[in-house]
């Protein structure tokens, strides 16, 4: 009797031994899994900015084609493009063909990332600096940091990220309290009603030849 | 007007009479037609309801300042030295700390306003007359406080937003502040050449912002009013309280769109003899345009005027505004200090 006991106790030892080992093994999928896959809002912004500093230092060798190569890889990364261009021409969108709306997005893409590789092309001790991260009502995430000036004033950077499946995606930067995404919709939807989709197009193909080109 | 010392210039004659024609409007104007007017904006709720006169107003400062701002400035950056560019743009800073501290006191601000007053002392004697910045390499930082801030402290809404001639992007709040700011600095009562030297001061220290705003704006003009307004709010709230509310109304207003757009999307085949019809009266209106052109150009004119009138009516009504906010306050603060 005191033998079945212990043996039974043997089996359910190994038994359990077995189950948290598998236990073990499922947990360290998903924790594996979980930096790969799903990088929360604040990596994702984090990420985002030491590669701009990394361009940042590099920026003259890199020349303007290369920062435009290594900083369309971070962004597509880490911004929702798609839905930001979307957002920028606001009620308008819906009364662009399929054509436009693709048409609109390519070019507004390339404009973000040519605006980026222009206005940060050379390092002079800049540095980003996290402060905290808020929850919005719509299940968005605001991070908050700050991009310290060596001879200036810091400015606010306040990233705003929504989920795209189940990645978090920057959709709105606000510098010192002005919204990226709000001024890009005032004017694209102003240059919208007064002159037209072609006429946003050709003024966007404009600045970024501008861009490319100083 | 003989009281005045002649030689105090022409500024001090100009800000007179702006202050004696706020008295005057101030007590022309009945507070009933202040009521109806607030209910009138609160229904519009546009930013910007004489568009067209501030884009005519844009395009005038725009070639003012191609044509004489920007060449002057170029001239005078290219003239002089680095060193001596900083040391005049610390001078009129410096002299600006003066109006700072007034608005820290009438906001309330007592803490900032001891800080501020330090940085003007320190800079005034230490840094040379302003010349040197020493305040900020002590740790004393600088704060941007203005009479328009105030007047919005005090709850004096901001208006419609203004193009004024020269001075550029403003709200009918603004107008009033800068009159007061005008005459809370030291510098408007130097003298001519000083004067001068002020412009070609913030016309240079613009420099970069100028050709940011043309390296990126597709409309300068929205961009402008858009970045104006905003930076505006995010000074007077200093930063801190509102922006999440911003961003919560903010992202609100893009679910709703997303919203919009989802559906729209689902019923895209649906919507389109609903699309048609806009086109044809485009179409129409088109015609109407091309046959009586010359008249419309004449009213848009007479638009242009009647929104000119307007816009000075606003800008009136918040300097009412702001003569009944000076005698609430001194309540405030005393309200502000207790608490």
């Amino acid at each position: 009797m005191l033998k079945n006991i212990r043996l039974f106790a043997g089996f359910f030892i190994i038994f359990l031994g077995i189950n948290n080992s598998f236990a073990a093994a499922v947990n360290e999928i998903d924790v594996k899994q979980e930096p790969v896959k799903l990088l929360g809002a604040k990596e994702i912004v984090l990420t985002f900015q030491n590669e701009l500093l990394n361009v940042m230092k590099k920026g003259q060798q890199l020349g303007f084609q290369g920062r435009y190569k290594q900083l369309e890889a971070a962004i597509i990364k880490s911004h929702d493009l798609t839905k930001i261009a979307r957002i920028v021409v606001g009620r308008e969108w819906k009364k662009l063909s399929d054509e436009q709306k693709v048409k609109l997005t390519g070019v507004f893409s390339q404009l973000s990332i040519s605006a980026y590789a222009h206005n940060f092309k050379e390092y002079s001790g800049e540095s980003f600096e996290y402060l905290s991260e808020d929850k919005t009502a719509r299940g968005g995430v605001i991070i908050h940091t700050v991009f310290v000036l060596p001879d200036d004033k810091d400015v606010k950077f306040d990233y705003m990220l929504k989920k795209k499946g189940d990645n978090w995606r920057i959709i709105n930067i606000i510098a010192n309290g002005v919204s990226d995404l709000a001024l890009k919709r005032s004017e694209y939807t102003s240059v919208l009603k007064r002159e037209g989709f072609d006429e946003l197009i050709a003024k966007i193909n404009e600045k970024i030849d501008n861009y490319a080109k100083h | 007007m003989h009281t005045f010392p002649h030689n105090k210039g022409v500024s001090t004659l100009f800000i007179t009479l702006l202050i004696l024609l706020t008295l005057f409007l101030a007590g022309c104007a009945s507070t009933e037609v202040i009521e109806e007017d607030i209910a009138e904006v609160d229904v519009a709720t546009e930013t910007d309801p004489f568009e067209d006169f501030n884009r005519s107003m844009f395009g005038f400062n725009e070639s003012l300042d191609t044509y004489l701002a920007e060449p002057i400035s170029d001239a005078y950056l290219w003239v002089t030295p680095q060193f001596v560019q900083t040391g005049i743009a610390n001078f009129f800073n410096n002299l600006k700390d003066v109006n700072v501290v007034l608005n820290d006191m009438m906001q309330g601000k007592l803490m900032q306003g001891v800080g501020d007053t330090g940085r003007f002392t320190v800079n005034s004697t230490i840094g040379l007359l302003g010349l040197f910045d020493v305040a900020t390499e002590i740790g004393l930082e600088k704060h941007e406080e203005d009479f328009a801030q105030t007047l919005a402290v005090w709850g004096v809404p901001a208006g419609p937003y203004l193009v004024l001639p020269i001075l550029g992007p403003s709200t009918s709040r603004g107008v009033p502040g800068a009159v007061f700011d005008t005459a809370a600095n030291p510098a408007s009562y130097i003298g001519l050449p000083i004067q001068v030297l002020q412009m070609l001061n913030a016309r240079a220290n613009a420099e970069g912002g100028l050709n940011f705003i043309n390296e990126a704006a597709l409309d300068p003009y929205v961009f402008t009013r858009e970045s104006f307004l905003q930076y505006r709010k995010h000074l007077i709230t200093d930063g801190e309280s509102e922006i999440t509310d911003d961003l919560l109304d903010l992202e609100d207003e893009f679910y709703d769109e997303d919203e919009l757009s989802d559906e729209f999307e689902t019923l895209d085949t649906n919507e389109l003899p609903a699309e048609v019809s806009p086109v044809t009266i485009k179409g129409i209106d088109e015609q109407v345009v091309e046959k009586t052109g010359f008249q419309l150009e004449l009213s848009s004119e007479t638009k242009d005027f009647e929104q000119a009138s307007d816009s000075l009516d606003g800008a009136v009504q918040s300097l009412d505004e702001a003569t009944t906010s000076f005698e609430e306050a001194g309540d405030k603060i005393i309200q502000m200090e207790n608490q």
